[in-house]
């Protein structure tokens, strides 16, 4: 199982999808959800499969986004280098010197520019703003324009790998592993003989606004829905009470804007299943698209459950393949147990 | 048509200052054929003669470096993480959320704080060095103990991409060095000459120093890979891609032979290949160890200009490595027969 687990996450990872720019990722996410009930694209790019009766009272919608954060390319300097932004909430500490693939009318390889030791500037405790970094893709203005333009995304080139264990990095766990629950949750639920309609949603353009998840669910119109989504999982730097630990299980989030009877249910199905979990309790809102969704149409009850993930919005995030596994297998349960 | 095969094998190859076995294997497996004696010197330089049609009137060393910049492993804290020096110079604001590679074969990435939970202060600061580690996914100590020691090396992961004309790896300082020593030790010398593969360049020119001190040799031509800093925000370029070969008069460690610098040239123009002077008195490299051993080494150095050096990805240009082949080759003819 977590073999599959892992390579179904790694198929999902290596397409890439920036948001508004998804194409490469939501379909190979549509190829992940086809045998369960197919899959429809619409306006904004969103991806989604439903299946159980049809007739059914309730519709329950599952959602995680399928886009990931990178950079934008805003112009292409004079001597081929190319000035990006963000695409998302890209981190600039992490920029210089990585290896990135720009998607212009090729793949092409390039490396964010960085500044030698030997000729230090003495400002290293400083960090170039996105918006002031260059990506370097050894070509001249006129063959860089004749493959880049304005508006191309880039994204982090590592591949996903394995480390000790069942933990894995790739960039774009974010929220990869949330899609990957789903998928899983999918193949858990499908000819289990359902009560109700589910809806899974995987949606776009959540690093910039979350405009997939709103127009995803209002197209829906579900009487309930659960969002998948990463959380902060406890890494040196990071308070405990805003963290939980890697392998520790899903996280359930307990916030103003959830719905405690679906936070209370997904503990009780946790604690009846013997699956590890977390309450993941927030003040204000969520951070995710559980915040856009609880508000859809007339508004609709949304619970929450997160995968632990370390170094979130880096080329090197970390995740343990047995709290998507988990995850999966505590979302499947709820539905069957019939709240 | 260059395949680039050699250097490929050789950047995608670990070989942290100190650490430099798999480097050494990889070259020795491949010049053993060519040479006519080859020896380890004890703290692992690879020390290659090879005679030439002719005797040579000036005992000429050619040196290229193995090791790459990396981290070594220092301590493993109780969660599993481990903490890290740098080994060679490494700007710290290349490090965080990188993928790094132990010896070993172990798979890690350099951890940090999410940008959502920064604090005030912390933004649009660099991470101190301090503050970062070694993840491989262990959750406790005794789970990385199984698969880390202390003192286990790790370098930069990459890809070795041959697109549009350029070289983008990891380690091209100086695998690229090594690999044109390679080319040259494998074709027909017109003179003797001794090729020295040195360790610990990063960390100190220790294995430079030493395979002089072995070879004593008369003159020398280091074989490097140095900054082209010709990339938007750098008031000084150094040395441009594409602009060919670039030739030392001086840097930090050394002020090189004023005819060698000049030979150079002359012998770029002779190949009819680019060749440009290192405009800026910056870096160093194992010809500050060579020059002063002994009674003294007329030296030279000529290198492959290498933008974001010292980083996971450097950039090279393929016409630059191959005009440095020529240059390095039409350079060592000339000193070694005596005529420069």
């Amino acid at each position: 199982m977590a073999d599959d687990l892992k390579e179904l996450l790694f198929r999902l990872c290596a397409a890439r999808g920036t948001p508004g720019d998804e194409t490469a990722a939501a379909e190979a996410a549509a190829k992940e959800l086809a045998p369960y009930g197919g899959t429809v694209k619409d306006a904004l790019g969103n991806v989604s499969a439903a299946f159980g009766p049809e007739n059914a009272e309730g519709n329950l919608l599952l959602e995680a986004h399928l886009d990931q954060i990178g950079l934008v390319v805003t112009s292409v300097d004079g001597n081929g280098f190319l000035r990006v932004d963000k695409c998302g909430g890209a981190d600039p500490r992490v920029l210089p010197g990585s290896a990135v693939t720009v998607k212009g009318k090729k793949a092409l390889s390039g490396i964010v520019c960085c500044t030698p030791p030997h000729l230090s500037d003495g400002k290293d405790d400083e960090v170039i703003p996105v918006g002031k970094s260059f990506v370097d893709i050894g070509l001249s203005k006129e063959k860089a324009e004749e493959l880049v333009s304005p508006g191309d995304r880039i994204t982090f080139s590592t591949k996903p790998v394995s480390l000790a264990g069942s933990r894995v990095s790739s960039a774009g766990l974010d929220n990869r592993a949330g899609a990957a629950a789903l998928v899983r949750c999918a193949q858990m639920l499908y000819k289990t003989g359902l009560k109700r309609r589910v809806t899974v949603l995987l949606s776009t353009r959540e690093e910039t606004g979350g405009q997939g998840a709103s127009t995803g669910a209002f197209s829906a119109e579900p009487s309930e829905a659960i969002c998948v989504d990463v959380g902060f999982a406890c890494q040196p730097g990071v308070p405990p009470e805003k963290s939980h630990p890697l392998g520790g299980g899903p996280m359930v989030g307990f916030a103003p804007v959830l719905n405690r009877r679906i936070s209370e249910n997904l503990v009780k199905t946790a604690v009846k299943n013997n699956i590890p979990y977390k309450r993941d309790v927030m003040g204000g809102s969520t951070g995710t698209n559980s915040d856009n969704i609880a508000v859809v149409r007339s508004g609709v009850p949304t619970g929450m459950v997160s995968i632990p993930l370390r170094y979130m919005h880096t080329p090197a995030e970390v995740i343990d393949l047995r709290d998507i596994e988990n995850t999966a297998l505590l979302i499947a349960e709820y539905i069957k147990g019939d709240f | 048509m260059h395949s680039f095969d050699m250097l490929r094998k050789l950047c995608l190859a670990d070989g942290v200052s100190g650490d430099e076995d798999t480097v050494r294997n990889i070259i020795l497996d491949e010049i053993t054929p060519f040479a006519d004696k080859i020896e380890i010197s004890p703290l692992g330089n690879i020390i290659a003669f090879k005679s030439g049609g002719k005797r040579a009137p000036v005992k000429l060393m050619l040196s290229a470096h193995m090791d790459e910049v990396g981290f070594i492993i220092t301590h493993i804290t109780d969660g599993g993480l481990l903490k890290f020096d740098t080994v060679g110079g490494i700007d710290r604001r290349i490090l965080p959320g990188k993928p790094v590679l132990l010896s070993g074969g172990v798979q890690g990435v350099i951890g940090v704080k999410p940008i959502h939970l920064l604090k005030k202060g912390e933004e649009g600061k660099s991470v101190p060095l301090d503050e970062l580690y070694i993840d491989i996914g262990a959750l406790s100590r005794e789970e990385a103990e199984k698969y880390v020691v202390l003192a286990s090396t790790a370098a930069f992961v990459s890809s070795f991409d041959t697109s549009h004309g350029m070289i983008k790896s990891k380690a091209l300082d100086d695998r690229a060095g090594c690999a044109i020593l390679v080319d040259i030790i494998k074709s027909d010398l017109k003179y003797d000459m001794v090729f020295v593969f040195t360790v610990q360049e990063e960390a100190g020119l220790n294995g430079a120093k030493t395979a002089a001190n072995h070879v004593r040799p008369e003159a020398a031509v280091v074989v490097e890979c140095t900054t082209a800093a010709d990339v938007p925000g750098s008031e000084n370029a150094v040395c441009r891609l594409g602009g060919g070969a670039a030739v030392s008069f001086m840097d930090r460690r050394t002020i090189y032979d004023k005819e060698y610098f000049k030979e150079a040239f002359a012998a770029a123009k002779a190949a009819k290949v680019k060749c440009q002077p290192k405009t800026a008195v910056a870096g160093g490299n194992d010809a500050g160890a060579i020059h002063a051993c002994g009674s003294g080494v007329r030296t030279a150095a000529v290198s492959v200009p290498c933008r974001y050096i010292h980083s996971p990805a450097g950039m090279i240009s393929q016409k630059d490595f191959l005009s440095a082949e020529k240059v390095v080759t039409g350079l060592a003819e000339r000193i070694a027969g005596g005529h420069a």
